[in-house]
């Protein structure tokens, strides 16, 4: 029963972050407390220990980092002799017989990472302690990377405590959250994400809309404000946050649910319509899958076929690679199902921020433009050569592309051919009949947009991957909370870039698609439709919504409509103009999900008033 | 593999900047350093070990380095202590 006196005595707050995943939500926080985390000794299943190593990994990672930037600082603040400290910190931090002993723990005791490093650590401090003389001090210098690590590994660890004791629905909130535990919580248990940092294009953002899991990110300090079990109201298509609301806003939203609800509904009768406009003009809406298990799903969604098969999740999360005839098999089974629909696999994109357990590669500086991606596979020819050869194997049947990420230039696509077709001669060899299959080029590297025209020529396809060629383009980190609101898609750098890979498309006679989050934000589909993108690939449940928009629209206004834009020298106008000539189209549908380029700006900011209505001002 | 006996000379012991000085040279090394010290024989690779035995100043320790660049580690190590860990020169 509802106490009202206790009630009202809490304060109604609100809260505007990032618009990271639509829909709404009324529910109690679950919050993710940033310190004073607890230690508990949890046993985890032994097919769990290699996700517990690699998150003890990524810890000390991230901690290394944090040292160095600290070390950076106190040598441009101070001197030599006090960033020294930070030097041994890092040995410390990265000392082997420290992780070794972390590690065996975990696989042979166990032990959870947290609470591995905590046995590891508390001994240690407990040595230096007692001992006598100059090390004691040393103690503290141990306390501090014990805190350090062990925050990262909380942020990480915490759903293993939590994800049995959480019954009921929650939102989610805290500092960060990773995929992780988004994904250790039973299915239904997170009903909303309201994190501090990150934004629409984290992973965990990504993810949430996949999952359809409202989401605000970018809070900056919400989750200082909210106390686990406090209502509140999540507002994923707007960007908003009421902790504590009033009947007010519980009565608007639940108006607001139950309209979008509805909307979701009246989306699935686009289901079997053909993505078409209005004068004709057949747009191919594609499917971004990770897993096989996916493929079912997406024919529900409308989809005309795969765009992206990202392949690296069938390497995540275990100890060894997987075999040839396991990943075919992986692979013929979403060609089999989708036949004749078709499906562009992306061969193995590790590294960046993907790294896998099983290939111990190593942490890198800089690891968005390191040894990642094709330039692992071009080294790793071994690696490579199996998932090429599971690949021409499971293609006999269907209708697969092959697609090479993040290739930067001639040689390296030459060579990721030459591999191919050295694949195809001792598959030949051993007896197989080799099925023709496309292969194509994902374009993410602003280099390789320069030279488009050369790497046309010897393609069956093209695919612009735009969450990296934005983020390489603009020079931005969208992970970054501090520079996240420049990573903008409609910077006219980046729609030239996009005009230029397409046209070049065209001139070699081949079709280009998106695969980026942008294609599945409506104003940029409709941009980039005008631009000429021939294709669009995106998670399963906006293609519906893509679809309903594309068939409202004619083609050729929409050409004319992005000619205009281009125009244009800086991304605010071109939003502004495009919002004028669609807005009213995309509302009138009933579309409300805006994303990425509908983030509140600061000026929008002003216009939503924290008592009253919410308000929404278009440009 | 090489023993390699050298005598702490530096007026404080191996406390943590001299013992990051051999992580220095034993951490990147392809061979495998051992340090041994009044019975106990430790991983030279990690400063944690090369901390907790508490090294005190006229001390004798023996590294036994094992490995491809055993040569180059001993010559590297030698130079290191001869030289005080470059402290006591200031």
């Amino acid at each position: 029963m509802k106490t009202p006196h206790k009630q009202d005595a809490k304060q109604r707050k609100m809260f505007v972050g990032k618009a990271a995943s639509p829909g709404y939500v009324i529910a109690k926080a679950k919050r993710i407390a940033r310190q004073r985390f607890t230690v508990s000794p949890i046993k985890i299943p032994k097919e769990n220990t290699a996700v517990q190593i690699e998150s003890f990994h990524k810890g000390i990672f991230q901690v290394k980092k944090e040292i160095s930037n600290l070390r950076d600082l106190t040598l441009q603040m101070a001197g030599k002799e006090e960033a020294g400290i930070f030097d041994s910190h890092l040995m410390m931090l990265q000392d082997p017989s420290l992780i070794d002993s972390v590690i065996s723990l975990i696989r042979n005791e166990l032990w959870n990472a947290g609470y591995a490093f905590h046995l590891c650590m508390q001994k240690l401090i407990e040595n230096f302690e007692n001992s006598d003389g100059i090390f004691k001090e040393r103690a503290q210098d141990l306390k501090d990377i014990y805190n350090r690590v062990f925050f990262h590994l909380n942020s990480e660890e915490h759903n293993f405590a939590l994800q049995d004791e959480t019954a009921e629905g929650v939102v989610l909130t805290g500092f960060s959250v990773g995929p992780n535990m988004l994904m250790n919580f039973g299915k239904g248990k997170v009903l909303g994400l309201a994190v501090d940092s990150g934004s629409a294009t984290s992973h965990v953002s990504i993810l949430a809309r996949s999952m359809q899991i409202p989401a605000v990110m970018g809070l900056s300090n919400l989750s200082e404000s909210v106390e686990t079990d406090e209502l509140l109201i999540l507002d994923g298509t707007n960007g908003i946050i009421i902790i504590n609301p009033d009947k007010n806003d519980i009565d608007k939203y639940k108006k607001q649910i139950k309209v979008f609800q509805n909307q979701k509904l009246e989306l699935f009768t686009m289901r079997d319509l053909e993505p078409i406009t209005m004068d004709g003009k057949y747009i191919r809406l594609n499917a971004n899958i990770e897993r096989f298990e996916e493929a079912s799903e997406i024919v529900s969604f409308g989809a005309t076929g795969v765009g992206l098969y990202r392949s690296e999740f069938l390497y995540f999360g275990r100890d060894t690679l997987p075999t040839r005839k396991e990943q075919a098999e992986a692979y013929r089974n979403v060609i089999n199902q989708l036949d004749p629909l078709p499906v562009t696999i992306r061969t193995l994109d590790a590294g960046g921020d993907k790294m896998l357990s099983s290939l111990n590669m190593e942490t890198e500086a800089n690891p968005f433009m390191g040894w990642r991606s094709i330039r692992f596979c071009l080294d790793r020819k071994d690696i490579f050569k199996e998932q090429l050869k599971a690949l021409i194997e499971a293609g006999d049947k269907g209708n697969l592309k092959i697609m090479f990420p993040m290739i930067s230039g001639i040689t390296e696509l030459e060579k990721a051919k030459e591999i191919y077709n050295d694949c195809c001669a001792e598959l030949s060899a051993e007896g197989l009949c080799v099925p023709k299959i496309e292969l194509g080029a994902m374009i993410e590297i602003p280099g390789a947009v320069m030279i488009i025209e050369e790497i046309a020529k010897r393609v069956d396809f093209l695919s612009i991957g735009t969450n990296d060629l934005i983020q390489f383009t603009l020079a931005v980190d969208r992970s970054n909370g501090k520079i996240a609101s420049m990573y903008e898609p409609h910077h006219p750098g980046v729609l030239r870039s996009i005009k230029m890979i397409v046209d070049a498309a065209h001139n070699a006679g081949i079709p280009v698609s998106v695969c980026g989050e942008m294609a599945a934000d409506p104003l940029s589909t409709l941009l980039l439709m005008g631009l000429g993108v021939d294709e669009f690939s995106m998670v399963s449940w906006s293609i519906m919504e893509c679809k309903k928009i594309i068939r409202s629209v004619n083609y050729d206004e929409a050409r004319a409509i992005s000619a205009e834009a281009l125009k244009f020298s800086d991304a605010g106008s071109i939003n502004n103009f495009l919002r004028k000539k669609y807005s009213q189209k995309i509302k009138s549908l009933g579309i409300s999900s805006f994303i990425t380029t509908q983030d509140f700006s600061s000026s929008d900011r002003a216009l939503v008033r924290v008592d009253g209505e919410i308000e929404r001002v278009e440009g | 593999m090489i023993s390699c006996k050298l005598i702490v000379e530096n007026s404080l012991g191996i406390h943590v900047r001299p013992a990051g000085n051999i992580v220095n040279i034993t951490g990147p090394a392809q061979s495998s350093v051992d340090l041994v010290y009044s019975g106990q024989r430790v991983n030279a690779k990690s400063i944690l070990n090369l901390m907790m035995l508490v090294i005190v100043p006229g001390s004798e320790v023996e590294f036994v380095i094992n490995g491809k660049d055993e040569q180059k580690v001993a010559d590297e190590l030698t130079e290191l202590f001869k030289n005080k860990f470059y402290e006591d020169a200031s």
